[in-house]
């Protein structure tokens, strides 16, 4: 059984925020005008935060890259009433939009606030309707979305490898924020395998976790040098 | 909460209801094609779909290659498309593998486009959001006219023939706005008056007669009598050299590259006769490009000449020290993918280090081994520091610079050499001039040499010191090495000389380190540590600079003194040290190549006269010199100066124009104090005639009289070439890859988009131009296309050199199967094959690639690069030194030197009260989400950033007690109020929300370009009676370039680089004021 992981390196990361517009452009994240992004209601399901210390000119400022955690211990699945997000066999924290009831319990729960409801009914402007991706559902007004590790892209892999007559190999499923990355930056692949690359570089030196402390057991790894 | 919602319900406009309009891509029938995929996505989360439908986005002929132009980068890309009855749509844009701009080591240019289909290479956020920009409901489809005042956002739609027809013979074309009753406007057909080649050819040789004249009066009146006859073509028979009225058409562009360029000068300058075509060049890097033009002019015969226009980049693949300076990399500066792939994985595993120099911390330093703040405006003085103590310490290379001549150079396994030790003349006020010639000391006479064409020639020798002793050197000798001593201070025969390299070292030594320090703000160790570090890697390390160094009123020195420090380390054409671009010819003329496209124009003009910017003139040779200072400047050494044309229209100095078309710029926008642009444009007696042509209304095109839409980057074609740092010689071909938007038009008989080719064909056509229509190329070589020149242009570059290989069967099958949506009015795939002939299979493997591309294996010979610049470069500029300023009438010097920030009038800003009560200084920085005016339309790029906001550091909001996200309005001494004055009833404050952030020096604000816009989809229009609604997402934000001062003696521009011409971007005071 495969168990999915990331890795970004931060010390090769330039917050160009590619994987950001991939990940809307992937997983038909509605946008809404700056007055709602002022209260807080943009949905990214892959957001940068800044992270910056010290002062100036002595500053040290990463900025960080940040996807659902897809942690071994998810704290948001367990206040689900309506069991609509769960962490399924593979360690992908899912989300079944048509079962959430939109109580946003475990948006409240996350610690790491990647878990994002629908204030509105998703609109674009029409014409771009048309570049919306086919592989991936729109939710509706009154649900909770998430980063699913384009888990889309998995299934079709799997089907791709059946329809071949082999099994899955690692390097048929990556996820959009990981293939658009221009500084070849971010890792993808099965935690499970010992010597894959991901297993490898979370077992490096730079390696760490966000608020590993919580005890969430988070599946992205981070580098960075320092830090 | 439902008084939330309401209000909510206000902000979010429904698009559907509100473009009716069928001039707009919103209202038309595309938009309702486009909607079957809405259908599509149903049935695929319903698991609905055929196989046909599968796997779509991987299937060869679903994919096609072009280039992105969401920047200026011009990444390859391979754009991906989804098919339904006929009709394609992109659906996602990805990187094109066989392009070095995104991928390293790019994929053997011989790879099957068979073989590649499931490879996408990374791109940035804006490529990636690009399909929104061509899919922008605002974009336009039909030809506007002005229904009411300039500016005021009133339209009609007219039939594009009755637009060519009204710019063409003009008359009271305006009767229906009040106030333009019986205005009167001169066509086209009325400027457009000298069509005689063998008569403008002779009147050009005879103004050129006048500038060399000593007595001018006398000059004029010979012309005058020459001529008598054709007085009547000149716009003022007292001043021949302002040259015909043709010159009053001027032509003004902004994000324009090759292909169309060449095809739009071909109209212009080759056909219409008109001097005044200008690019944008001095609002991004002029003074970096003008700077390193001043740098490589060639020793030819007795003087320099022959510069070429264009600028080096560091090696970023190779080099083991960057210095960066101003230069915004990450964000900005032909990246991320470019720069991330060959920088990033060598800065982690630490084979390089990086030094950042700018007052932000920004991303680059973030990622740096150190970050050094400066002052704004001084990095000419930090140089200067770096410089005095690379040659006090002896850390130059030494042989590099002692090399003469060519062969020198050869015999060191140099590519490149200099002039530092060539000996010049220093004047009683002990100011250098020219260099000395060994003639003038009897130590070789002058040579009678002939060149390539037979013709003779006065070869004048310069003179190095070699032990003491003058030598006679010819710069460009291959055979007799000469290499001579680096510091001269001497006098021979009576003249007194020195050597260059010493010229360099007393500038930079009139001041100590320690001043040199305090003017920077840098401490002494620290620039004494960047100097070690620079001479600590041999060949590859590089100081590499940009607009943060160019856009100040001192750019074009900042640029020489770093450039100097590059020749001090003697890194040019090396691995690791200093390279240029190199791309593919499209223009042709070289061994095989099929078309000359330089000689197929029959019955060419040959235009002259001074350009309404005065450029490539000396203000002293014209019949206008009336002593110091000039009423605006003139600009000897640079050109396409965008700060200076409109306001030099508004001036009518040198003389009142008749016409304007602007192209893909926005100068309003884009220039600092660009609101004075704004007043002359919505002036009818100062613009009589203005048309634009453009995707949508933009910010400077909603001034325009007649507006027609044009093709966006992923509908047209274009030959985007390559940057600096490139070393890969390369051309990318932009291809249309969707069907065109706007509405189909007839010229020369045949269907073509409306576009920029259509409007520049139509009015060629009804002017009855020479050089369009049947035989346009010459006998049997119809121009009545855009792909008449753009197919042209491809087989031309699959020829240069060896040519790239025939494309076999599958792949010709595979060309047109993967174009089979667009329609024949841009695919016309039988007219190509006859027009190109033996060359077609080439076209089309270039096509099927997205250009042509170098294999990486040749990148690099040894310890060089291959694509090399092979050429003298002058650490010493002749040609600079023999140039005065137009203001005060003193010459400009020709090496590195520090000047402080000043007005045209050389005085200091602080002389005119305009620092007193502005403590912060502006600066201005891109974000990688943003690309100035044009990516406000793509609704991801919005989503990642809704505004932008105005940066203060944590220190100063203090002092001020400002709040994150308060609001602030920027004031600075021109402009009190803080807005912008849109001359159409609307004034739009500079208002924009505080960001506290310790990344950047106190004292100090900045904002991100790209927002706060007036047009471009932000603000209401009437179309024929239609109101549409603006998307106010697309107004928000501030836009700060209104603050920018305004020089205190011209009055109606930004301040700027008198010498090299960029507009001083980074040099105001402002004030923030609290809403």
């Amino acid at each position: 059984m495969h168990r999915w992981g990331m890795v970004i390196d931060l010390d090769k990361c330039t917050a160009c925020q590619t994987c950001v517009v991939a990940c809307l452009a992937e997983n038909n994240i509605a946008l809404i005008g700056p007055e709602e992004s002022a209260k807080g209601r943009t949905i990214h399901w892959i957001e940068l935060v800044p992270y910056i210390q010290g002062e100036y000119p002595h500053v040290k400022v990463r900025l960080i890259p940040r996807p659902c955690m897809h942690c071994d211990h998810p704290p948001c699945t367990k206040v689900c009433p309506v069991y609509a997000t769960y962490l399924n066999e593979e360690g992908i924290v899912a989300q079944i939009n048509y079962r959430c009831i939109g109580c946003r319990y475990c948006t409240t729960a996350c610690p790491y606030t990647v878990k994002y409801f629908n204030w509105y009914e998703p609109r674009w402007p029409d014409e771009m309707r048309g570049a919306l991706n086919r592989d991936v559902s729109i939710r509706t007004k009154g649900v909770v979305e998430k980063c699913t590790f384009c888990h889309h892209r998995l299934l079709k892999a799997r089907e791709k490898a059946k329809a071949e007559g082999r099994d899955l190999l690692p390097e048929d499923y990556v996820p959009a924020c990981v293939e658009a990355c221009p500084s070849g930056a971010m890792y993808f692949g099965d935690l499970n395998d010992p010597f894959s690359t991901v297993s490898q570089l979370s077992r490096e030196r730079r390696a760490f976790r966000l608020m590993e402390d919580l005890g969430t057991e988070p599946k992205v790894y981070y580098l960075s040098e320092g830090m | 909460m439902m008084k939330l919602m309401d209000r909510f319900n206000e902000h979010r406009i429904n698009r559907r209801e509100f473009i009716k309009c069928t001039a707009f891509l919103g209202g038309s029938l595309i938009a309702s094609q486009l909607q079957w995929t809405q259908e599509l996505m149903r049935r695929a989360e319903a698991g609905g779909l055929t196989p046909e439908e599968e796997y779509e986005l991987i299937r060869p002929e679903n994919i096609l290659y072009s280039v992105c132009l969401q920047c200026n980068t011009g990444c390859s890309i391979k754009v991906k498309l989804f098919r339904k009855n006929g009709t394609a749509i992109a659906l996602k844009i990805d990187g094109n593998p066989y392009s070095p701009f995104v991928s390293l080591p790019h994929l053997p240019y011989k790879t099957s486009p068979f073989e590649v289909t499931t490879l996408d290479m990374a791109i940035c956020p804006k490529g990636q959001a690009g399909i929104q920009t061509a899919y922008d409901p605002y974009r336009i489809t039909k030809v506007l006219k002005r229904a009411g005042k300039r500016g005021e956002n009133k339209w009609m739609t007219i039939p594009f023939d009755q637009a060519i027809d009204e710019i063409v013979n003009g008359g009271k074309l305006f009767g229906h706005v009040p106030g333009e009753e019986n205005r009167v406007v001169a066509g086209l057909k009325d400027i457009y008056v000298l069509r005689d080649p063998k008569l403008a050819k002779e009147m050009a040789e005879d103004v050129a007669k006048i500038l060399k004249a000593k007595d001018k009066k006398k000059a004029v009146e010979e012309f005058k009598q020459k001529h008598a006859q054709n007085l009547h073509y000149l716009i003022d028979p007292e001043h021949p050299d302002l040259g015909p009225k043709n010159n009053q058409l001027v032509y003004l562009w902004g994000r324009k590259k090759g292909g169309r360029g060449d095809f739009a000068l071909r109209f212009f300058n080759d056909y219409f006769g008109t001097v005044n075509t200008h690019g944008h060049t001095t609002v991004c890097q002029g003074s970096l490009y003008f700077t390193c033009k001043a740098m490589s002019e060639q020793y030819q015969h007795n003087k320099f000449g022959g510069g070429r226009k264009f600028y080096w980049q560091g090696d970023f693949e190779n080099a083991e020290y960057i210095l960066s300076v101003g230069s915004n990399l990450f964000d900005a500066n032909y990246g991320p993918s470019n720069r991330n792939l060959r920088l990033i994985p060598r800065l982690a595993e630490g084979k390089v280090k990086l030094t950042v120099v700018d007052p932000r911390l920004n991303k680059a330093a973030s990622k740096a081994n150190k970050y050094l703040p400066i002052k704004p405006g001084t990095d000419g003085a930090f140089f200067s520091g770096i410089i005095q103590w690379i040659i006090k310490n002896k850390r130059y290379d030494e042989r590099y610079l002692s090399n003469a001549n060519k062969a020198a150079a050869k015999e060191a396994n140099e590519p490149t050499w200099t002039n530092a030790v060539l000996l010049v003349k220093i004047d009683k006020n002990g100011i250098p001039g020219s260099f000395l010639r060994a003639h003038e000391i009897g130590l070789t006479p002058i040579e009678k040499r002939k060149d390539k064409d037979g013709k003779e020639f006065d070869f004048e020798y310069l003179v190095c010191m070699k032990d003491g002793k003058p030598i006679a050197v010819d710069p460009n000798d291959e055979k007799n090495p000469v290499r001579g001593d680096l510091f001269v201070d001497t006098e021979i025969r009576g003249i007194r000389v020195k050597s260059a390299l010493q010229i360099i070292f007393e500038a930079s030594s009139v001041k100590s380190m320690e001043e040199w320090s305090r003017i920077c703000g840098i401490p002494v160790k620290e620039i004494e540590e960047v100097a070690k570090e620079l001479t600590s890697h041999g060949k590859k390390a590089v100081v590499d600079v940009h607009r943060g160094v160019a856009q100040h009123t001192n750019g074009f020195y900042n640029v020489t003194s770093a450039m100097t420090i590059n020749l001090l380390l003697g890194n040019f054409d090396w691995k690791g040290g200093m390279i240029a671009a190199s791309t593919y010819n499209t223009t042709g003329g070289k061994e095989g190549q099929p078309f000359d496209l330089g000689k197929l124009k029959p019955d060419k003009i040959t235009r002259f006269g001074i350009s309404i910017i005065r450029h490539d003139i000396k203000y002293e040779d014209t019949t206008l010199f009336s002593g110091y200072p000039a009423k605006r400047n003139w600009w000897p050494l640079a050109s396409d100066i965008y700060e200076e044309v409109i306001p030099s229209i508004g001036d009518a100095y040198p003389y009142p124009i008749k016409a304007l078309f602007t192209y893909m710029g926005t100068p309003a926008y884009a220039l600092p104090a660009g609101q004075t642009n704004i007043e002359i444009l919505s002036d009818v007696n100062k613009v009589p005639l203005y048309f634009a042509c453009d995707i949508l209304i933009g910010t400077t095109s909603m001034y325009a009289d007649y507006l027609f839409p044009d093709l966006s980057y992923l509908e047209r074609w274009e030959m985007h070439g390559s940057h600096p740092n490139m070393p890969v010689k390369v051309q990318p071909v932009r291809q249309p890859v969707i069907a065109p938007v706007p509405e189909t038009v007839k010229v020369f008989g045949e269907e073509m988009p409306c576009s920029f080719e259509a409007l520049l064909l139509a009015l060629a056509e009804r002017l009855g131009m020479k050089g369009y229509g049947k035989d346009g190329f010459g006998p049997g070589q119809d121009f009545v296309r855009a792909d008449d020149f753009y197919i042209r242009m491809v087989a031309n570059i699959a020829t240069d050199g060896s040519p790239v290989p025939d494309a076999d069967d599958r792949e010709v099958k595979l060309f047109l199967d993967a174009r089979k949506h667009l329609p024949k009015t841009v695919f016309d795939p039988e007219r190509w094959e006859k027009m190109t002939g033996q060359n077609w299979r080439k076209v089309i493997y270039v096509l099927n690639r997205g250009g042509r591309f170098q294999d990486y294996k040749d990148v690099y010979k040894g310890d060089y690069v291959s694509n090399q610049y092979k050429l003298l470069i002058n650490i010493y500029q002749e040609k600079t030194a023999a140039t005065k300023n137009a203001f005060t009438g003193k010459p400009n010097p020709g090496y590195a030197t520090y000047i402080p920030i000043s007005t045209t009038l050389g005085k200091s800003p602080k002389e005119y009260g305009f620092e007193e009560g502005y403590p912060f200084h502006l600066l201005t920085q891109r974000d990688i989400t943003m690309t100035k005016s044009r990516t406000i339309v793509d609704y991801w790029l919005l989503s990642v950033m809704p505004e932008n906001s105005i940066l203060i550091h944590s220190t100063d909001a203090k002092r001020l007690n400002l709040k994150e996200g308060d609001k602030v309005k920027i004031v600075s001494a021109t402009n009190k109020e803080g807005l912008w004055d849109l001359k159409n009833g609307i004034k739009k404050p500079m208002i924009g929300r505080v960001k506290i952030t310790e990344t950047i020096m106190p004292g100090v604000t900045t904002f991100i370009l790209g927002y706060g816009h007036w047009a471009t989809g932000a603000a209401d229009i009437m179309v024929d009676g239609n109101l549409i609604k603006g998307d106010p997402r697309r107004a928000t934000g501030v836009h700060a370039n209104a603050a920018m001062w305004i020089d205190p003696y011209l009055k109606n521009t930004c301040m700027f680089d008198p010498v090299g011409g960029s507009v001083s971007f980074y040099d105001t005071k402002v004030r923030l004021i609290k809403v």
